[in-house]
C-alpha cells in the first residue's frame, strides 16, 4: 500500500515539475528563453526605437525617457546611449540626443519588421488582437532583413499594419497620413479611423473590445470634456476624451453610409431577411475572404433560416445558398433590417 | 536563316484549330497528355452536381488520386467525341478563385498554367447568381470555356425558367442546359466542348465590370503594360488585376517569366 | 531573328521590374479596399446577369421539400433524437452486418487456406523457418487484419458516403457545432469523429472537409480517440470475459457491454478536452475560420456509391495490410520463434518490461505487443495471447504462432496463466483506448498535414496520456485494494 502512495507521490511531484519548468509563457523554460532574448543588441535596438518615435512625435528622448521607455536605471540607460554614441547610431546636440543616419535605418527596420509581423498575425495567425504587439515586440529583433522582405512579399506587400500605422519600405519610404486624434475631428464631419494606438496595452485592450478598428468609417455626434460620442461600426460608442485621444482619424470628403447601421446579422430574427452594409474592421484575413467569397457583400439581402438545437450556428439564405455562421462570425456583419420578410430566392 | 525559312511558321491566327494547352505546365501539374488531343478542365462551385457531370462523361473511364504536393483530391478520367480523345480533370469545387485556400489555388494554377483546351464551368440553374460570381472569375482567366447550366430539371420543377440564350450572349460563351443525373442535354454539352476546342466557336468572354472609375483605370493602365511584356498572353486584364490585389503567386510568374511561356507556343518556337 | 533583345528565359528583365514597379505603385493609389470593391463587383455584375436570364415564378412555391426536411432534422426536439437513431441503426447494421462475412472470411483466409500452404510448403520441401515466416509470420497477419477489417469497412463507409450525398451529413455537423465550438473544435468534426470509429486513417483523411487550419489539425490529432474498428474486438472480448464475468450471467452481458459503451464515451470525452486544450495552447496561433453550407438535398446514387466505395475500401484494406501488418507479421513470427541460448528474443525483451508494464497496471507480453503491432491493432490480442502462451505455456495453435480462441473460457484461462487480474484487463482497455495511433494512421497523418511536429504530436500525445492514466488508475487501485 505504501508502495503504490511513494509511486504516485513521486509521479506528481515529477508532473509538477514538468508543469513548473515547461509552462507556457510562465514556466522556467520560457522565463530562460526571454531572459536570453534580453540581450545587449535587443537594449539597444529598443533604444534607437524609442529615439525615432520621440522624433516623430516631436518631443526628444532623454535619459529618463529612455530609462522608462525600456524598463531600466538610468545608470544602465547612460550607459547604452554611450555605447550606441560609440557605434556611430546617436549623436548628442547639446543635451539632446539624435538619430545619425545610421541609426535611424536601423530603427525604421526595428519598426518594419514590428508592424510587418503584426500584420502577419493579424492575417495569417488566430492570435488574438491584444496579443499581437508583444509577440511583434520579440520577433522584430529575431528577423533578419531578407526574412522580413520575405515575409512582406507574402503578405502583399502591405502599406499598413492592422492598427493603422504605416509599414516603411524596404528603402526606408515612409508615408504617414494626416491624421487628427478622434476628439479634434469636428462635430459631424465625416471621418475614418487610420490609427489604434496599441500602447498602453490596458487602453488598447478596451478599444478592440468596443470593436474599433482602422478602416472604420466614423461620425462624431457630440465632444465634451467628459466624454466623446460617435457613431462607428455600425454602432454609437461613448469614450472617455483621453481614451478616444488614442484614435486617430482623417476627415473625409464624402460620407459613408456605412457608419450607420440597424445592427449585426446576428440579431436578426428567424424567418426575417437584412440587407449587408458591410463586414466589421476586426474582421480580417482568410475569414474577410471567406464572407466575399459566400457574397457578403454591401447590398446582399440575407435571411436568417434555421438555428441548430444547440443554439447556434444559425444558417442564412446568402445568394441562394444555405451558409451556417457562429454568432461571433454573424456579429462581425453589419446590416439593415427590411420591414417586410422578402422572399428569399 | 534559310533553313529557318522552310519551316512554316504559323501565326497565333492561323492556329485556331490547335490545342491550346500548355503540355509541358499540364506535366508539372500532373497530367500526362501523350494519347490524347485535348484537356478540359472541370470547374464549378461546391454541391452543383460536378462530379455527376464528371461521371456523365467518363464512365468508368476514370481515376482519382491527389495533385501533386497537395493533400486536395483529384479525379481524372477520359472521352472520346467526333474522333478526338479528350483527357478531363475534376478541378476542386470552390466559391471564387480570389482568395488563398489550398483548393483554390489548385484550381487557379491549372487553369492559368496549364490552360485547358476546354474549361467547362458546371452552375447550378437554381442558384444562377451565385454562380456566376465562379463563372466571371473563370472568365477572365481563360476565353475558351463552356458553362454547363446543371440541374435545369430542379429549376424547372421550382418554376424557374432559365433563357440559355440570353446567358451564352451575355457570357460570350456556350451555355448548355443539362441534367446530369438523367443525362439530359449531355450530347449538346459535349457538341459544345468539341466546338471551342476546335476552334469553331470563338468564345468572346464577358469581363468584369468595375464600377470604381479609378479601379477600372488602374486596371486597363497596368493590362496595357502587361500585354506590353507579354503579347498575346490571353489574360492580360486578369494579371493585372491579380497584381493589384498582390497575389504573390502572379508576381512570381511575371518575375520567372512563367507568364511568357503562356502565350502561343508557335511563338516561344520561333525564338 | 526575334532572339536578340530576349534574355535566356525569354524575357526583358529590366522591362519586368518596371512593370512590377508600377503595378505597385498603382496598389498605393487605388488603396486598400481594391478587394473588396472587385468583390462587390463581380456579385453586382454576376446579379444583373442572372437577373436578365432567369424567370422566377410569380408566386412563392407554398412547398418547400427541402426547408421541410430541414426543420424537422434540426428542430429543438427531433434534431438529437433522430441522429441518435440514425446512426444507432448504421452501427448497428455495421456489426451484425459485419459478423458472418468476417467470420466467413476467417474460416477461408485462416483455417483453410493457411493449412494448405503449410501442405505445399512441406510438400515441396521449404525449411521450417522460411514457411514459418512467410506462413505464420507474414501471410497470418495479412488475413487477420482483412478478415477482421474488411467486413466493417465495406459496409460502414457506403452508409456512410449515402448519408453524405443525401446531404444530411452537414446537418448532423450544423447540430453538433455548438459542442465542439466550445471545445474549439469545428462542427465538421463530427463527421471525421465517426469516420474514425471505422477507421482513423479514413478519420484523418475526412478531416479534409475542415477548411479552417486549427480546426483541422485538432480533428487530426484528436481522432485517435475514436474507437476504431480494429480495438473494438479488443474491448469487447476483455470486457466480457473480465467485468461481465463478475456479474450474474443475466447481468453479465448488458454490464460487459456498458462497459464497452463506457470506454468509447471516454474516448469522446477525451476528444473535446484534448481539443479544448490544444485549441487553447500549442495550436493557438492557427488561422481559424468557420464557414459550413447546408446543401439541398439530393436523392443519393445508390448502387454507383456502394460500387465505388466498395472497390475503393477493398483496395485500401489489402493495400494496409500488405504494406503494414505484413512486415508486422514476419517481427512477431521472429522474436517469438529466433532463440539465443534457448530463449526467445521475445523472452527477453518480455524480462526487460515486465517491471515497467507492471507499473502501469499491465505487463512485458501487453507492452511488447503493442510494440511489435503498432501496425495494426487487431492484431494485438493475437499477439499478447501468443506470447503468453509461450512464455507460461498452455493451448494453443502452436508455440510462436498468433491465434484466437472460439472459446472465452479458454482465453480467460491462458490470460490468467500469465497472471491477468481485473486490473489488467481495465488497464488494457484503457490502454487500448489511449495509445498510439497505428502506423497506418500515423502514416496518413504525415501525408495530410505534411508536418513531422504535428506527426510526432499526434502519436505521442495520446501515449503520455495513456501512460498516465493508466499509471494512476493502477496506483490508486493498488493503494485501495492493498
Amino acid at each position: 500500500m505504501s508502495d503504490s502512495f511513494l509511486t504516485l507521490l513521486g509521479a506528481i511531484l515529477i508532473a509538477g515539475v514538468i508543469v513548473l519548468v515547461m509552462w507556457p509563457g510562465k514556466g522556467l523554460w520560457a522565463r530562460w528563453q526571454r531572459s536570453r532574448q534580453l540581450t545587449k543588441r535587443v537594449l539597444a535596438e529598443d533604444a534607437l526605437k524609442h529615439i525615432h518615435q520621440g522624433d516623430l512625435d516631436g518631443r526628444h528622448a532623454t535619459v529618463a525617457s529612455l530609462a522608462g521607455a525600456l524598463q531600466i536605471s538610468m545608470d544602465a540607460a547612460a550607459e547604452l546611449l554611450a555605447q550606441l554614441q560609440t557605434d556611430g547610431m546617436v549623436e548628442m546636440h547639446g543635451g539632446d540626443i539624435a538619430l545619425t543616419p545610421q541609426g535611424r535605418d536601423t530603427a525604421l527596420h526595428i519598426v518594419r519588421a514590428h508592424r510587418l509581423w503584426e500584420r502577419h498575425l493579424a492575417d495569417e495567425t488566430g492570435y488574438d488582437a491584444a496579443e499581437w504587439h508583444a509577440r511583434a515586440e520579440s520577433a522584430e529583433h529575431a528577423l533578419t532583413p531578407e526574412e522580413i522582405d520575405q515575409l512582406a512579399a507574402r503578405l502583399g506587400n502591405p502599406t499598413h499594419d492592422p492598427h493603422g500605422d504605416p509599414i516603411p519600405g524596404a528603402r526606408g519610404t515612409f508615408i504617414a497620413h494626416d491624421s487628427v486624434p478622434l476628439p479634434a475631428l469636428a462635430v459631424d464631419t465625416p471621418g475614418r479611423i487610420v490609427h489604434v494606438e496599441d500602447e498602453p496595452d490596458v487602453v488598447y485592450a478596451q478599444l478592440v473590445a468596443e470593436g474599433l478598428h482602422p478602416g472604420q468609417p466614423v461620425r462624431v455626434v457630440e465632444v465634451t470634456p467628459q466624454r466623446v460620442r460617435f457613431w462607428a461600426n455600425g454602432d454609437e460608442h461613448v469614450l472617455a476624451p483621453m481614451l478616444a485621444a488614442n484614435i486617430s482619424v482623417v476627415p473625409l470628403a464624402v460620407p459613408d453610409e456605412t457608419v450607420h447601421a440597424d445592427g449585426t446579422l446576428a440579431d436578426l430574427a428567424l424567418g426575417a431577411a437584412a440587407e449587408v452594409v458591410g463586414i466589421s474592421r476586426s474582421c480580417r484575413g482568410s475569414e474577410r475572404r471567406r464572407f466575399l467569397d459566400l457574397g457578403i457583400v454591401p447590398g446582399t439581402v440575407v435571411s436568417a433560416e434555421l438555428r441548430s438545437p444547440g443554439g447556434e450556428p444559425t444558417a442564412y439564405n446568402i445568394r441562394g445558398a444555405l451558409i451556417a455562421l457562429r454568432r461571433e462570425q454573424a456579429e462581425r456583419i453589419n446590416v439593415n433590417f427590411q420591414k417586410l420578410a422578402v422572399d428569399s430566392k | 536563316m534559310t533553313e529557318q525559312q522552310s519551316i512554316p511558321i504559323q501565326s497565333p491566327a492561323a492556329c485556331q484549330t490547335c490545342p491550346a494547352h500548355n503540355a509541358g505546365n499540364l506535366l508539372r501539374l500532373g497530367v500526362d497528355m501523350t494519347e490524347f488531343d485535348y484537356v478540359v478542365a472541370l470547374a464549378g462551385n461546391p454541391n452543383t452536381g460536378k462530379s455527376t457531370v464528371f461521371n456523365a462523361l467518363t464512365g468508368l473511364r476514370q481515376h482519382t488520386g491527389n495533385w501533386p504536393g497537395k493533400t486536395v483530391q483529384r479525379a481524372e478520367g477520359a472521352f472520346s467525341f467526333g474522333g478526338s480523345k479528350y483527357k478531363l480533370v475534376d478541378l476542386p469545387g470552390t466559391y471564387s478563385l480570389l482568395s488563398t485556400s489550398l483548393d483554390e489555388e489548385v484550381a487557379r494554377d491549372f487553369i492559368l498554367f496549364g490552360q485547358p483546351d476546354v474549361t467547362i464551368i458546371v452552375v447550378d440553374a437554381t442558384r444562377l447568381e451565385r454562380n456566376l460570381n465562379l463563372a466571371l472569375q473563370v472568365l477572365e482567366i481563360t476565353d475558351r470555356a463552356v458553362i454547363c447550366l446543371n440541374l435545369i430539371d430542379e429549376a424547372r420543377r421550382h418554376g424557374l425558367t432559365v433563357d440559355e440564350r440570353r446567358l451564352a450572349r451575355d457570357l460570350g460563351v456556350p451555355v448548355v442546359p443539362t441534367a446530369a443525373r438523367s443525362g439530359e442535354g449531355l450530347p449538346d454539352l459535349l457538341q459544345a466542348i468539341d466546338d471551342v476546342a476546335t476552334g469553331r466557336f470563338v468564345c468572346k468572354p464577358h469581363r468584369i465590370r468595375t464600377q470604381s472609375r479609378s479601379i477600372s483605370d488602374a486596371i486597363n493602365r497596368l493590362a496595357q503594360q502587361v500585354e506590353q511584356q507579354f503579347p498575346n498572353l490571353p489574360n492580360p486584364r486578369w494579371v493585372a488585376l491579380r497584381l493589384l490585389d498582390g497575389d504573390q503567386r502572379i508576381v512570381e510568374a511575371v518575375r520567372k517569366g512563367e507568364l511568357g511561356d503562356l502565350t502561343r507556343p508557335e511563338m516561344m518556337e520561333m525564338a | 531573328m526575334a532572339t536578340l533583345a530576349l534574355e535566356p528565359n525569354g524575357i526583358k528583365q529590366d522591362r519586368v521590374a518596371a512593370l512590377l514597379d508600377s503595378a505597385e505603385t498603382l496598389r498605393w493609389q487605388i488603396g486598400q479596399e481594391f478587394h473588396e470593391q472587385l468583390m462587390e463587383d463581380i456579385y453586382t455584375d454576376a446579379a444583373r446577369i442572372a437577373d436578365r436570364a432567369v424567370t422566377r415564378p410569380d408566386e412563392k412555391p407554398r412547398f418547400d421539400l427541402d426547408r421541410t426536411i430541414d426543420h424537422i432534422v434540426t428542430s429543438r426536439l427531433w434534431g438529437f433524437p433522430l441522429m441518435i437513431l440514425l446512426f444507432t441503426v448504421v452501427f448497428w447494421i455495421t456489426i451484425t452486418g459485419a459478423n458472418y462475412p468476417s467470420q466467413f472470411l476467417s474460416y477461408i483466409l485462416i483455417d483453410t487456406i493457411q493449412p494448405f500452404l503449410w501442405n505445399i510448403a512441406n510438400a515441396i520441401g521449404l525449411p521450417w523457418w522460411l514457411s514459418g515466416i512467410l506462413i505464420d509470420g507474414m501471410y497470418l497477419a495479412t488475413a487477420w487484419v482483412v478478415s477482421v477489417m474488411l467486413p466493417p469497412m465495406a459496409i460502414f463507409f457506403p452508409l456512410f458516403t449515402l448519408l453524405e450525398d443525401f446531404g444530411y451529413l452537414p446537418r448532423v455537423a450544423f447540430n453538433l457545432d455548438n459542442i465542439f465550438r466550445k471545445s474549439g473544435a469545428h462542427g465538421k468534426q463530427s463527421l471525421s469523429m465517426m469516420m474514425g470509429f471505422g477507421c482513423n486513417a479514413a478519420g484523418v483523411v475526412a478531416t479534409r472537409v475542415i477548411d479552417s487550419p486549427r480546426e483541422r489539425l485538432v480533428a487530426i490529432i484528436t481522432n485517435n480517440f475514436a474507437l476504431c474498428n480494429g480495438r473494438w474486438p479488443t474491448q469487447i472480448l476483455l470486457a466480457t470475459i473480465f467485468i461481465g464475468a463478475l456479474f450474474p450471467v443475466y447481468l453479465a452481458g448488458i454490464v460487459s457491454a456498458l462497459a464497452v459503451v463506457a470506454v468509447a464515451m471516454l474516448g469522446i470525452f477525451l476528444t473535446f478536452a484534448v481539443s479544448w486544450g490544444l485549441s487553447r495552447t500549442v495550436l493557438k496561433g492557427e488561422v481559424s475560420t468557420f464557414s459550413l453550407e447546408l446543401p439541398p438535398y439530393r436523392p443519393p446514387r445508390v448502387l454507383q456509391t456502394i460500387y465505388t466505395s466498395l472497390i475503393d475500401r477493398t483496395l485500401y484494406v489489402l493495400w494496409r495490410a500488405i504494406v503494414f501488418a505484413m512486415p508486422a507479421g514476419a517481427v512477431i513470427w521472429l522474436i517469438a520463434n529466433v532463440t539465443i541460448g534457448g530463449t526467445s528474443l521475445a523472452e527477453y525483451f518480455i524480462t526487460v518490461l515486465n517491471p515497467i508494464g507492471i507499473i502501469f497496471g499491465l505487463n512485458g507480453i501487453i507492452l511488447l505487443a503493442y510494440v511489435v503491432a503498432i501496425p495494426a491493432n487487431e492484431i494485438v490480442i493475437p499477439t499478447i495471447l501468443m506470447l503468453t502462451v509461450l512464455v507460461y505455456g498452455g493451448s494453443g495453435a502452436g508455440a510462436g504462432v498468433m491465434f484466437e480462441l472460439d472459446s472465452q473460457l479458454a482465453t480467460r484461462a491462458i490470460l490468467d496463466a500469465g497472471g491477468w487480474t481485473l486490473l489488467t484487463a481495465v488497464c488494457v482497455m484503457l490502454f487500448s483506448l489511449i495509445h498510439n495511433p497505428c502506423s497506418t494512421t500515423i502514416y496518413t497523418t504525415y501525408k495530410e498535414t505534411g508536418s513531422r511536429k504535428w506527426t510526432a504530436v499526434a502519436a505521442l500525445l495520446p501515449l503520455v496520456m495513456g501512460f498516465a492514466v493508466t499509471f494512476i488508475v493502477a496506483q490508486i487501485w493498488r493503494l485501495f485494494s492493498g
